[in-house]
């Protein structure tokens, strides 16, 4: 199911459209669903903290990781985003004792099955960041933007193409 | 696999007793051979009730609308459609009192091209689940395997997928009888009619499309049984199964063998959780 990452005279070429190519100082764009009680707070911390991180991510405060529907990510990549990262407390830690379970199956049948539909598994992505990891966070943002930096930007099902 | 006259024998016995106010049963088409549901409330129509292995359609769906919901319905299921009415029996859309349930031992049903139908070849539960009274020999639960064309797809290059599935949602013509076709799809209120929500993206068009169909396919991750009756309803032929099928191996795959409606108070995948479910994915 893996594919290659293409390059082509120094221009970013969009792994699901060959056709799309970008600037090589193309920057994406990525919506951050954070929860409301670790992964939001985390951000926080990496803030206070003077930790820099990308500054391509839009972060979303929902109340937990299994606030999020499926639908939010496909309206993402249907609409600005050229990648999603999703994020809420770790195992055991869930706010709710055990939303983050529920989201776990979630996410990956749904990312199982943006994958099988074409879109690259790296453009959705998620993450188990707690309240005390300020450090985490920044790096778990360093590797997601850097992931779909070398994806292209998304050109399938974008609204605006129609 | 002919049952027509088990069939009528026991609808006859079923008014004669007064234990059901509908039967829902299979009627030959008027101009060719394929067969159409059939319901019926007049215990004169029932000699035209036939079940042979030309009865596709899911009878489950019809426990949906108003002028069944709350009456005393006896129907017709083979077993995908038991599996469907058992789900929709732990989700307290029908009420197990209020229906006679006749479970046929199914031996296949035939696709339009008069073969065996590609969900009865990798069938996992040829027999009723839950039933009254059961005609023909039950065989067992078989093995699962992993759909054909899931397979066969998953061989193929990232771009090749992405214009396959393109040209699939281009053809959607959005007419939602997908939705009202699939007995688990009963919700009064479906987020897919939410014409002026900002979340949903209504238009006519293959970004539409997708957003619909991965929508409606995510809401019945789990739960879908693969009796393929939105595949027979749909008018434009789409392969709607590749994206349950897909769904439901990667849940049969990895969250304990869970298989939709096969026993009772089996709630769909996503209303359970275990602790040692994947987690490799997360960063």
């Amino acid at each position: 199911m893996e594919t290659e990452i293409k390059e082509a005279q120094g221009k970013i070429v969009s792994a699901e459209n060959p056709g799309i190519t970008a600037p090589a100082d193309w920057q994406p764009v990525i919506i951050g669903i954070l929860c409301n009680w670790c992964s939001y707070a985390g951000s926080d911390l990496t803030g206070t903290s003077r930790i820099q991180y990308p500054p391509n991510i839009r972060i979303i405060r929902v109340p937990c990781s299994s606030r999020v529907d499926p639908w939010f990510i496909i309206k993402s990549l249907q609409t600005a985003a050229d990648g999603v990262l999703i994020s809420g407390c770790h195992p055991g830690d869930c706010h709710y004792i055990s939303g983050n379970y529920y989201a776990r199956r979630r996410f990956l049948v749904t990312k199982k099955l943006l994958n099988f539909i074409g879109y690259h598994e790296n453009r959705v992505q998620f993450s188990w960041v707690s309240a005390a990891e300020g450090p985490k966070f920044a790096k778990v943002v360093a590797k997601v933007t850097e992931d779909i930096k070398k994806l292209g930007p998304l050109h399938r099902y974008k609204k605006e193409n129609f | 696999m002919d049952y027509s006259k088990q069939i009528q024998e026991i609808a006859s016995k079923l008014f004669a007793e007064n234990k059901i106010d509908y039967f829902v049963g299979y009627k030959q088409n008027s101009f060719d051979d394929s067969q159409v549901p059939f319901l019926i409330t007049d215990p004169a129509e029932i000699p035209k009730l036939v079940f042979t292995d030309k009865s596709v359609f899911n009878l489950a769906n019809y426990l949906k609308p108003d002028h069944t919901k709350r009456k005393r319905v006896g129907l017709v299921v083979k077993g995908c459609d038991s599996r469907a009415l058992n789900l929709m029996l732990t989700e307290s859309q029908v009420k197990r009192e209020n229906v006679y349930i006749i479970g046929i031992c199914c031996e296949g049903v035939l696709n339009d091209k008069g073969e065996k139908a590609q969900n009865c070849v990798e069938c996992v539960m040829p027999d009723p689940v839950v039933y009254d009274e059961r005609i023909g020999t039950p065989t067992g639960k078989r093995e699962y395997t992993v759909n054909a064309d899931i397979r066969e797809l998953a061989t193929k290059a990232l771009e090749e997928r992405a214009d396959y599935f393109e040209s699939i949602f281009a053809n959607c013509i959005r007419c939602n009888a997908c939705r009202h076709s699939c007995p688990l799809c009963y919700c009064a209120k479906c987020c897919l009619d939410q014409e002026t929500s900002t979340l949903y993206h209504g238009a006519n068009t293959s970004s539409g499309a997708m957003h619909a169909l991965m929508t409606w396919s995510l809401h019945l991750a789990g739960r879908c049984v693969d009796c393929r009756n939105c595949e027979k309803a749909c008018p434009s032929h789409l392969p709607l199964h590749l994206l349950h099928k897909q769904n439901e191996s990667v849940i049969y795959e990895n969250f304990q063998q869970h298989l939709a409606g096969m026993e009772k108070d089996n709630r769909g995948a996503f209303y359970k959780y275990s602790l040692s479910d994947p987690d490799d994915f997360i960063l």
